[in-house]
Parts: structure tokens; C-alpha cells; sequence
């Protein structure tokens, strides 16, 4: 058998033990209930959307300096897995926000550099869809995506000004049983990235392939 | 020929596109007009008591900035388009970040030049006393003006491969220049006295840092964006 199913299967079933243990196995928070269960998709979520987002970073600098296809191919893969785990974080966070804060939304720095981030990379997802194919557009993502990722931070210290409140390092507080589903949850999360990131980059290099085909049928006159 | 030296190439650039806008005047025209009309569409909109105005006054400001900035980086290189003079320009022997940085230069000038009619228009319309404070909003508009050219110039000679570019290219520059608009803004808002704080001079040193970085950054990886 061919490894890549066997990945998928394993992703899968990894993906219900995930909910068994968010749902069945961790104890119930005493002061927030039930809506801190979000937390353990929410947080690695997060991660994993910063993951998608370094990697088109490192993709499109590789791709503006040695110009290989792949290494394009590469950061489209990173920004579209990104952009995915960057709406979840964008739909639970506020979810836990109305219960917790008693708003859905606070101008706050990390809930507006992740906003920011996300509006950037998705500004790189319709540029990459819409704007046409050719190396120019290609150019024009790559230095998108490299003048976007730092400027996050300068995102983050001007929020910095109306002070933040959004919860920082909790991992370190958590019950035994709460972090050992935190940590799987991470890798199961991982497990699903990666997979993501492996279908998409595969899609976009036969697309890329197909069409070099097409071309070059039309050259010949043929079909 | 005596070969030009950076900043020489830089003079020459910009001093070319100020003798072509300034024979046209067709970006600066139509900017300055937009701004007038957009001034208008805020008064409109805000127009209210006197703190109410002055609470409506910084976000009208920046707003102005963002849309005439857009308009103004968008046509940065349709003065070049005639007889494909941008691959011309390219060709020269110069470096080409030098074309780079006189373009930001040129385009800060230019929306600086058309800020400094709106920004006091605007506060008639609203009646609100920037005066009291006018060198530091000043400082804080050039400065804002610099950070848009420095992110939107480089996106925008990027913009011209792509479809759509006349709404992509706002829609690209918008989120990345929020930090010059929340530090605008929030600057603004502290010299008229409706954000909480009292020494503007953080926000300033912020939008220089800003400039400093990404005019950088620019001048660095131009040479890779424009390839061929």
C-alpha cells in the first residue's frame, strides 16, 4: 500500500480520538464551562495558522531569490492551509469571547494582528486566484507575503498602546489531563496540516503540470 | 558619459517626474479633487457638536490619506506605460532601487502636497482648531504619507503584471499599512485631546520606524521583484 492513504486513515481517526478527549476525557473548567473546550482547537489552530503563514514566508523568499516553481508552489500550499486555520481561530475565538468577555470582539493586539495576518495572506489567496497566472503575479505574492509576515509585529506594538487582555501562556497552569489533550490536540492538528499542506502543494503542481500539457498541444496544433 | 552615481539617479528620476507632473498636473489634479470631494463625504457624514467633530476628525484625516494615497501609488507608473518607458528605465545603467526610492520620495511628496490642503479643509468643515497643534500634525501627516509610499510604490510597480490591479492594489496596501493608520490616528487623536495620553512623540518615533524599515526592505529586494 501506498504510504499517503495510510496517512490519511491515520489523520482521520486521529481526528475523532481528538474529540473523544476534548469532549469525553478532559474535565470540565469550574469557572468558564463548557466554552473552554474551544481552547484546545483554538489555541493549536492558532499555531498551525502561524505554521501555514512562516512557511509561505520562507517560500516566497526562497521563490524571489532562486526562482524555482516549486518553492512558489510551496508558499501557495502554506498561505491556503494558513488562511483555513486562521478562520477557525477567527470564528472560536470570538465564540469564547461572548461567554468569556462578554463581547464578541475586542480591539486587543493579538486578536488584531491575527485579524490583520489573516486579512494579508487572504489579500494573497484572491491575488493568487484572481489576478492572473504569470510570473509577474507570482512576484507580486511573494513579495506580499514577505512584507506581511514582519509587518505584524509592527501591527502588534501599536495595538500594544490600548493594552491587551486576551489570556497569555496558560499551557503552564493547566491540569495534567487538560495539557495532555492540549498537546495531542497540537499534534493531531499537526497531523491534519501537514496533510492539508501535502494535498495542496501536490493539486497545484499538477494544475501547473496540466497546463504546461495544454500549451503545448495548442503549439503543436494538435487536439 | 559620467556614470551616475545612487543618489545622483535618484535626483534625476525624481526631478523627471516632477517636470512631467508639473507640465500634466494630471495626478495631483485629480487627488487633490478626490480629497476635496471625500472631505465633503465626511462632513457629511460626521458633521455634529464640536467634541463629536473633534472625536470624527482623526479617522476622517487618515481615512482622506488612505484613499488619496491609493490613487496617487496607483498611478505611479502609468507615467511610464507611454512607449514602454518602464522597461527603459530598467534598462538604465543605474541602480535600480534608486528609480525605487525616487518614486516613494515623489509619491510621498505628492500625497503630502494634497494633505496639506485637505487636512485644514477638513477641519473647517468640522470646525475643529488643529492650529493650536499644527507642527506636530504636520510632522505626523508627513510622516504617514512617507509610510504609505514606502509600502504601496514597491506594491504597486508589482501590481501592473496582475488582473484587477486598480482593486487589488488597495486591497493589498489597506491591511498593511494599518500600523501607519492606528499610529496615525492615535497621534492625531492625542494633540486634540480625545485619545487617552499626553506625549504624541511615541507615535511619531513609531512611524519613522516604520518608513525606515520598509523604505529599506524595498530598496533591498527591488532588484529580485523586478527580474525579468
Amino acid at each position: 500500500m501506498k504510504p499517503f492513504p495510510i496517512f490519511v486513515a491515520i489523520a482521520a481517526v486521529a481526528l475523532v480520538v481528538a474529540h473523544y478527549l476534548i469532549f469525553v476525557v478532559v474535565p470540565m473548567e469550574v469557572r468558564m464551562g463548557p466554552v473552554q473546550r474551544i481552547f484546545y482547537f483554538h489555541v493549536p489552530s492558532a499555531m498551525m495558522c502561524y505554521l501555514g503563514f512562516v512557511l509561505c514566508f520562507f517560500g516566497s523568499l526562497g521563490y524571489l531569490f532562486k526562482r524555482k516553481t516549486k518553492m512558489d508552489l510551496f508558499a501557495l500550499a502554506g498561505a491556503e492551509v494558513g488562511l483555513l486555520f486562521g478562520f477557525v481561530v477567527l470564528v472560536s475565538g470570538p465564540i469564547w469571547a461572548r461567554i468569556e468577555w462578554g463581547t464578541w470582539w475586542k480591539w486587543e493586539p493579538r486578536l488584531t494582528s491575527m485579524l490583520l495576518l489573516v486579512l494579508i495572506f487572504a489579500a494573497y489567496w484572491v491575488l493568487r486566484t484572481y489576478g492572473g497566472r504569470g510570473e509577474g503575479v507570482r512576484r507580486f505574492a511573494a513579495v506580499l507575503a514577505i512584507f506581511g509576515t514582519p509587518n505584524i509585529l509592527f501591527v502588534r506594538s501599536a495595538v500594544k498602546k490600548w493594552r491587551g487582555d486576551h489570556p497569555d501562556n496558560v499551557v503552564d497552569t493547566l491540569d495534567p489531563d487538560m495539557k495532555g489533550t492540549f498537546y495531542a490536540c497540537m499534534l493531531i492538528l499537526l497531523l491534519l496540516f501537514s496533510l492539508l499542506m501535502i494535498l495542496r502543494y501536490r493539486m497545484h503542481r499538477d494544475a501547473r503540470t496540466a497546463q504546461a500539457i495544454r500549451r503545448r498541444l495548442g503549439r503543436l496544433g494538435g487536439l | 558619459m559620467k556614470r551616475l552615481t545612487f543618489w545622483g539617479a535618484v535626483g534625476t528620476v525624481l526631478a523627471k517626474d516632477f517636470r512631467t507632473e508639473l507640465r500634466s498636473k494630471q495626478t495631483l489634479v485629480t487627488m487633490l479633487f478626490f480629497g476635496l470631494v471625500l472631505v465633503f463625504v465626511f462632513a457629511f457624514g460626521f458633521v455634529n457638536d464640536a467634541a463629536a467633530n473633534r472625536r470624527a476628525y482623526p479617522g476622517a484625516l487618515w481615512g482622506a490619506l488612505l484613499f488619496t494615497g491609493s490613487l496617487c501609488v496607483g498611478r505611479t507608473f502609468a507615467r511610464e506605460s507611454e512607449a514602454d518607458a518602464f522597461s527603459a528605465l530598467m534598462l538604465a545603467p543605474v541602480d535600480r532601487s534608486a528609480v525605487l526610492l525616487a518614486k516613494m520620495i515623489f509619491n510621498a511628496l505628492l500625497i503630502i502636497l494634497v494633505m496639506a490642503l485637505v487636512a485644514p479643509v477638513l477641519a473647517m468643515m468640522l470646525r475643529v482648531d488643529i492650529m493650536s497643534h499644527g507642527g506636530m500634525i504636520a510632522a505626523l501627516i508627513a510622516l504617514g504619507c512617507a509610510g504609505f509610499s514606502v509600502v504601496g510604490t514597491p506594491m504597486a510597480v508589482l501590481a501592473v503584471n496582475a488582473r484587477f490591479a486598480e482593486v487589488l492594489l488597495p486591497m493589498v496596501v489597506f491591511p498593511m499599512v494599518t500600523p501607519v493608520i492606528i499610529a496615525g490616528v492615535k497621534g492625531t487623536g492625542v494633540l486634540l485631546g480625545t485619545t487617552i495620553g499626553n506625549d504624541v512623540s511615541p507615535w511619531i518615533q513609531f512611524l519613522g520606524a516604520y518608513v525606515l524599515c520598509f523604505a529599506l526592505a524595498g530598496v533591498f529586494l527591488f532588484d529580485r521583484m523586478v527580474t525579468e
